[in-house]
């Protein structure tokens, strides 16, 4: 855990902000110098180290590409779902329930093959249509995170606000959503994990990430051991350096000091 | 009665839960400068008709006006209404992610666009008149029921409300903190705010309201000043509720 290095009498903000600064710097760092660092192992990494450290960086932009949309995505369907208007939740309810009951393969196939046909001039390249159906996945299931943080929060707290004479709107972005979000952080954070992973399936429709460039060279070199350790070391690097920023994010909500 | 200082103005109104009718028919009318106190069993409609007061349970018929506007869905008067009648809740309900001080400026912040500066340093006179000014920068797990309830009472003061409303402000506390909330209620009765409390204090009832209320099963059973109240029972409910009350 980054957030435990700091010295004790350092705020929980400056902690915070610490380890969230670190490890964005890390994650820099460790992107541009993977490269060089895999140059001194022996082949077949060695040689390849150039198109492994490419494949990893497509990896994290496809992902950050991807996560984003799914959190606009996500708060969005999560909002509907709670909507009064009955037409909302009936489309957010779609949403989900085909994203979450189709595999996520079909949809990437399908955004990429099957879109162009359904709307003429849909022809995305490949890595925007991984991207797309990356986000519509994970946002349908962080719609569900969200969620259940909204409904975590308990009624009196938007009574009270209410009751002070407070609109909607600020209801919702000063006391419900700060409040929901710090809920619904560790669900999220294990989708946009996961998602960092699933990314890898965008290989079936041919973009050169991580993924594909490992299976590429394993199968040039027959060496998959070596190739697919890299793979998965690079991936257990990424989601390691992911995971402290969200530690970062959800030891600044923790005004209660319950997070250990 | 005359109409000339009835603030608040409660006219035939019904509500019911499912088939459960909470009110029936209430009708009764809040001074400026009064302070009222309902009593009554759990269930008689109580709290519900304090709740209908800012809208956080709309009545089904009949009218309910404050300051000669009346009660409604619309918005915007809705959230004018709601700045003029402060309301604290038995559960306290402070919001649990931000400081004491936050709490109390929120509303004038984002309501009157008071700058934070000054929303602080008003709020601060809030919090010494509740006890609380030591406090300002915790948050509400750190504090006990009744310093948070007291919290809540600066935080609804914030808005200079015309009219207070008190939903069992003591139910969920402590014994030993019932006394620092009813002494703070007790000061602002003494400042001539108008005060509605809904309340099974009967000491308070007795020593500091103009009027205690009786509800049962949803309508007002009986109306009268505190001294005839308590010493002239109108009928052997009432009898019989203050003694299970009081003893």
């Amino acid at each position: 855990m980054l957030t435990a290095i700091w010295p004790t009498q350092w705020s929980r903000q400056q902690r915070s902000n610490a380890t969230l600064v670190s490890a964005l710097v890390l994650m820099v760092l460790a992107l541009s110098l993977l490269g060089w660092a895999l140059s001194f192992l022996p082949e077949p990494i060695g040689n390849n180290a150039q198109a492994f450290s490419e494949g990893a960086r497509t990896t994290l932009w496809l992902t950050l590409v991807s996560g984003a949309v799914g959190i606009v995505l996500g708060t969005a369907a999560a909002l509907a779902r709670t909507a009064r208007f009955i037409g909302l939740r009936w489309v957010a309810g779609f949403y989900i329930w085909v994203i979450r009951g189709t595999p996520l393969l079909v949809q990437i196939l399908f955004v990429y093959f099957a879109l162009p046909v359904l709307v003429p001039g849909a022809n995305l390249p490949d890595f925007a249509a991984a991207a797309v159906a990356l986000g519509l996945n994970v946002g349908a299931y962080n719609a569900e995170a969200i969620r259940a943080g909204l409904l975590a929060v308990p009624r009196g707290q938007t009574e009270a606000a209410r009751a002070l004479g407070l609109s909607r709107t600020y209801v919702f972005f000063d006391v419900v959503f700060p409040q929901a979000f710090k809920i619904s952080l560790p669900p999220l954070v294990s989708n946009f994990v996961a998602l960092l992973k699933d990314s890898s399936l965008a290989y079936a429709i041919g973009v050169v990430e991580l993924t594909n460039v490992g299976n590429r060279i394993q199968s040039a070199t027959f060496q998959p051991i070596a190739t697919l350790t890299t793979v998965a070391v690079t991936y257990l690097l990424l989601t390691t350096l992911v995971t402290q920023v969200s530690n970062a994010i959800e030891h600044r909500f923790d005004v209660e000091g319950r997070v250990k | 009665m005359s109409t000339g200082n009835h603030y608040i103005v409660v006219d035939r109104v019904c509500k019911s839960f499912g088939a459960h009718q909470v009110l029936k028919e209430v009708s009764t009318a809040f001074n400026t400068g009064e302070v009222t106190v309902i009593i009554g069993a759990s269930g008689s409609g109580k709290s519900t008709l304090l709740r209908a007061i800012n809208r956080l349970e709309p009545h089904d018929s009949g009218t309910i006006t404050i300051g000669g506007a009346q009660v409604t869905d619309d918005e915007r008067s809705l959230q004018r209404q709601r700045s003029e009648v402060g309301m604290v809740f038995q559960q306290f309900n402070l919001f649990g992610h931000m400081s004491v001080l936050d709490n109390v400026t929120l509303a004038p912040r984002r309501i009157r666009r008071t700058p934070r500066a000054q929303a602080n340093q008003k709020a601060m006179a809030l919090l010494r008149r509740v006890g609380m000014q030591d406090h300002a920068l915790k948050y509400p797990w750190q504090l006990s029921g009744g310093q948070q309830q007291r919290v809540a009472i600066a935080r609804a003061l914030a808005m200079e409300p015309k009219v207070m409303l008190f939903d069992e402000p003591t139910s969920a506390l402590d014994p030993e903190m019932v006394q620092e909330v009813l002494d703070v209620m007790r000061e602002l009765a003494r400042g001539g705010m108008t005060m509605i409390v809904v309340t099974h204090e009967m000491g308070f009832a007795r020593e500091v309201a103009d009027r205690v209320m009786f509800f049962d099963q949803g309508r007002i059973a009986h109306d009268a000043p505190p001294a005839d109240f308590f010493s002239n029972p109108a009928n052997d409910r009432i009898r019989a509720f203050i003694g299970r009350m009081s003893g």
